[in-house]
């Protein structure tokens, strides 16, 4: 199924954190991810919200789980990347492929 | 033990979050993140900013989000269009949450102060009196020498039958009565005219009110008592009316209940009719006694407060004529009772209110002025958005809806900290203020808060706009980031003048007040203040005759000098500071007598052998009274310095003899005996007056208040007082028991609280003006980097570069300063009638506060001017 708006940046990297993360990932951890790997401090409003959306469009799926005292009982959230959000992350990267064509002479990180 | 998460944030998740899992799990993940980086302090400011941007997200999600189908196209767009501005300036400000304290901040201050003193003004000045047609309702008095007196009732009741502007015109005259019961109490009351409460429009909310009959001579005696009187005297019970007021004069029928919210210009528990006291041998109906008698009138509609007067000149002008005698000096006055009631507190309230529109000015200048520099700050963003096509009208509204967010986030605060200020003002109030119970934060209030968020939104928001989406745009876009427009700069400048001006009126107004307390605080009231105690009692009623109330005296004497914690007591009529009960003409023996409007007139005061040694009052000349001067013996009296002077000037007083009363009055004469230092009598702040002393024995009044020396606390000893005169007799309550320096205190009330509001506004403006003169060096010191650091690099040394902008911020507050100080001499004028010792435009109080405000201006601009002296040249050409 063709997905209809193309992803935004900031959810094309919360969506691409979630599939590193496997099955840990939850506010805190995807947060920290996209801080290493994505150099992108979050706010965590900015954060939740892209989450909601993703969810509202159908591109990732929950469950809960209760928490440990470290988060005084309360439950965390575990998101999945769901099979239209795993195609979406697929179209998104074939465009930019796409477009890369052509452009590797130019675009080559200098070694 | 883990320490508790940032306890506002968690409550502001608490409420945003949408309910169940989903926030639960929000709201664990944030906490799980602040226990793992150890919740430390920079932890915990994490934590916060992102519960912030939690909450923002969530609470502008959550907004409902009208979809308007029906409505025209062209609506729709334009309210989406807000919609986006709105969100979009919500965002601007979360981002910036330094600036928006900033801002809201002194809108708050701004906003909630002159929230608060227009609250007051308001309940006090503003809004008409609780009485039906209160703009009606006018106080007549008498004049002696055009200062105001009390009717004499024969003046009274002339005209009173003569005057045509009223529909009704009533009498009346504070006292107090003690009311006896379990525990006698002495309770303020009123007799006046049966017709009083008609006049004001009031209902009893119990029985009936006084008619005609009630006020006749030999009519049975009857009251109305106040609400709380019946609810703590009678436990509210609904049978009293025709129960017995038992008080120490006279056994009173209670006929009526008056409604809780009465009052007529203070707390008063008891009315009665005029006619009990008004009998043929109690001196009312002597033309020339003027006991405390004033009255009320309703005009008649159409009838204006001139025309009342011009009658009342007319009326008088004939009783003078009838009567020289009595009436030589003696005029009518009308005004409007609204103003009689708050004549004591207008001259603060308004210097008040002028001093907070100061500060609500800087406030929205110190807003403008922000908001000028963020415009500069965003000039990029703003040519961006011009070049991707956003209309000038678009920026501008963006910029405005900006404005107004903040602003009435701005009044919201404002209102928040008025609430609060208005709990302190009252407090603080002093203890005779009218109306005070009055104050309240109400819709006008709200309005005013309003209506100021408003002005500081639109007008002070809007020029920023305008200023920061002018001129082209394309040259922004295209210029380096290395130098700065110059308009933006010499806009907060000029604001800047404008502040520091503003901030100088303030910080004049309060350091004429400080030096008119500390001048009050350094008059000598001629008799030592501390360790005195004073309080009231009353003998009265037909059963205390001259005899038993002497006899009274005398047994009370030695008990209380013999008192534990007492090293001496005494009696008098009148107390010093809180001013004369007695005031008369008196007669010269061996002058000649002078025309009848040149009498001279003293304050006559009784008092016990050792008064003046129980108050630190010198002997001058002669003696004090002792056991010798008892009623049967001759007359003596001792006079206060200024009376011998001006009675008596290059002569000797001692041996003279005066009478009180016209010297036709039957009086007996009475021979000075000495004389003694001048004391304060009315008041701190007021000219001393002739005063005349007459011993206890020889003159005895039925009220007297008790001074006595002590050795510990004043306080202290009251307990064992009380116990002294009720151990005399158990029906005789004591009143006003209060320190000496209560009462000097409560003298300079109005003053303190003028200074103390003034105090804090000085400290916030100035406060304000330097933050914002600290704004403008640094953001200059930082726009300049680049030109300092060629500067240095060709030779100009750190003391140069520091000169530089110490000299530019100073030469902008001296403007501000100059301005300041014309603005201080026109305006500090509002203060006059509040200041002692001091000219409002006196030239050393005005010349310290300039300096104040340059030595602090010279420290907010040397801060940042010091980082600029240290910029390294190079670190600075290679930054860009």
């Amino acid at each position: 199924m063709a997905v209809r708006a193309p992803l935004g940046e900031l959810e094309h990297l919360v969506l691409l954190a979630i599939l590193r993360l496997g099955s840990a990932a939850y506010g805190v951890s995807i947060a920290r991810e996209l801080e290493r790997e994505a150099g992108r401090a979050l706010s965590r409003g900015a954060l939740y919200s892209t989450l909601d959306r993703l969810e509202i469009k159908g591109l990732l799926r929950w469950k809960s789980e209760p928490g440990g005292s470290e988060r005084r009982g309360l439950p965390r959230r575990l998101y999945y990347v769901s099979a239209r959000g795993l195609a979406a992350v697929r179209a998104s990267q074939r465009i930019l492929n796409r477009m890369w064509r052509g452009l590797e002479d130019v675009l080559k990180e200098p070694s | 033990v883990r320490p508790a998460p940032p306890r506002l944030s968690v409550w502001l998740l608490r409420r945003v979050l949408p309910p169940g899992d989903a926030g639960a799990a929000v709201l664990g993940d944030l906490l799980e993140e602040l226990d793992a980086s150890g919740n430390t302090r920079a932890a915990r400011r994490r934590f916060v900013r992102h519960a912030c941007s939690v909450a923002v997200r969530y609470a502008v999600r959550r907004a409902p989000q009208p979809r308007p189908a029906e409505t025209a196209h062209g609506e729709s767009m334009a309210f989406d269009a807000l919609r986006q501005d709105l969100r979009f300036a919500v965002r601007g400000i979360v981002k910036r949450p330094s600036f928006a304290a900033m801002v809201l901040a002194t809108l708050a201050l701004g906003i909630g102060a002159s929230t608060a003193i227009f609250s007051i003004t308001n309940a006090i000045l503003l809004r008409p009196l609780p009485y039906v047609h209160a703009d009606r309702l006018v106080y007549v008095s008498e004049t002696n020498k055009g200062v105001r007196a009390s009717f004499g009732y024969p003046n009274y009741v002339d005209y009173r039958d003569r005057a045509q502007s009223f529909d009704g015109l009533a009498c009346h005259s504070g006292t107090s009565f003690t009311v006896l019961g379990e525990s006698p109490q002495r309770v303020d009351g009123r007799l006046v005219c049966w017709n009083f409460f008609n006049i004001l429009g009031v209902q009893p909310q119990l029985g009936r009110l006084f008619t005609s009959a009630d006020d006749q001579p030999g009519a049975p005696a009857v009251a109305l008592i106040s609400e709380r009187l019946w609810r703590q005297q009678f436990g509210g019970d609904p049978s009293i009316i025709g129960r017995t007021l038992r008080t120490n004069e006279q056994n009173l029928t209670i006929v009526g209940v008056l409604p809780g919210n009465f009052r007529f210009s203070r707390v008063e528990d008891v009315f009665a009719p005029l006619a009990l006291t008004i009998t043929p041998n109690s001196g009312w109906l002597d033309r020339g006694n003027h006991f405390g008698l004033y009255a009320i009138g309703r005009l008649k509609p159409g009838v204006t407060v001139q025309q009342a007067q011009a009658e009342a000149d007319h009326v008088f002008a004939d009783l003078k004529r009838a009567y020289p005698n009595t009436n030589s000096t003696n005029g009518g006055r009308v005004v409007l009772l609204r103003d009689r009631i708050v004549e004591t507190i207008r001259d603060t309230l308004i210097a008040l209110m002028a001093a907070v529109g100061f500060l609500l000015l800087l406030a929205c200048v110190n807003v403008a002025n922000l908001l000028v520099a963020r415009g500069a700050a965003r000039q990029h963003e703003l040519a961006v958005r011009t070049a991707l096509g956003g209309t000038r009208w678009r920026l501008v509204r963006q910029l405005l809806v900006e404005s107004t967010c903040l602003s009435a986030a701005g009044a919201a605060l404002g209102v928040l900290v008025a609430f609060w200020l208005l709990q302190l003002l009252i407090a603080l109030a002093p203890p005779d203020v009218p109306r005070i119970h009055e104050v309240s934060l109400d819709r006008m209030s709200l309005a005013f808060a309003v209506a100021a968020a408003a002005l500081c939104g639109l007008v002070f928001g809007s020029f920023p706009a305008f200023q920061a989406s002018s001129g082209g745009r394309l040259h922004l876009l295209a210029r380096a980031s290395r130098t700065s427009s110059v308009t933006p700069h010499r806009t907060r400048r000029a604001l800047m003048t404008v502040e520091v001006a503003l901030a100088l009126v303030l910080l004049a107004g309060c350091g004429l007040m400080a030096r008119t307390i500390a001048g009050l605080h350094a008059v000598n009231p001629g008799f030592r203040s501390d360790h005195l105690l004073t309080a009231r009692f009353s003998l009265g009623g037909p059963a205390w005759t001259t005899e038993k109330r002497l006899a009274f005296f005398d047994a009370l004497l030695p008990k209380l000098n013999a008192l534990p914690g007492v090293t001496r007591a005494a009696l008098t009529y009148s107390l010093p500071i809180e001013g004369s009960q007695w005031g008369s003409i008196f007669t010269v023996s061996d002058k000649p007598v002078p025309p009848r409007d040149q009498l001279p007139a003293a304050a006559f005061c009784p008092i016990a052998a050792n008064y003046f040694d129980t108050m630190g009052i010198r002997t001058l000349r002669g003696r004090t009274f002792d056991s010798r001067d008892l009623d049967a013996s001759p007359k003596v009296i001792l006079v206060n310095s200024t009376l011998a002077r001006r009675i008596w000037p290059g002569e000797d007083a001692i041996g003279k003899r005066l009478k009180q009363g016209w010297p036709e009055g039957d009086g007996p004469w009475r021979e000075v005996v000495g004389i003694v230092a001048d004391v304060k009598l009315e008041g701190v702040d007021r000219d001393v007056p002739m005063q005349v002393f007459m011993p206890i024995a020889q003159e005895t009044p039925r009220s007297v208040a008790i001074v006595a020396r002590t050795s510990v606390e004043p306080m202290q000893v009251v307990r064992d007082i009380e116990a002294a005169v009720q151990s005399l007799n158990h029906d005789v309550p004591l009143t006003n028991v209060q320190p000496m320096t209560a009462l000097m205190s409560d003298a300079i009330a109005r003053q303190r609280l003028s200074l103390i509001v003034l105090a804090v506004f000085a400290v916030v403006a100035v406060l304000v003006a330097a933050v914002g003169l600290y704004g403008v060096v640094a953001h200059s010191v930082t726009e300049r980097t680049r030109e300092i650091g060629v500067r240095m690099a060709l030779g100009a040394e750190g003391r140069q570069v520091l000169g530089l902008f110490v000299r530019q911020g100073l030469v902008t507050a001296a403007a501000g300063t100059v301005i300041g100080l014309g603005g201080a001499a026109a305006v500090t004028r509002v203060l006059e009638k509040l200041l002692f010792g001091v000219k409002p435009s006196d030239p050393a109080t005005l010349g310290s506060v300039a300096a104040l405000i340059l030595v602090v201006a010279a420290i907010a601009c040397y801060i940042p001017a010091r980082r600029a002296a240290r910029i390294d040249p190079l670190l600075a050409l290679r930054a860009e």
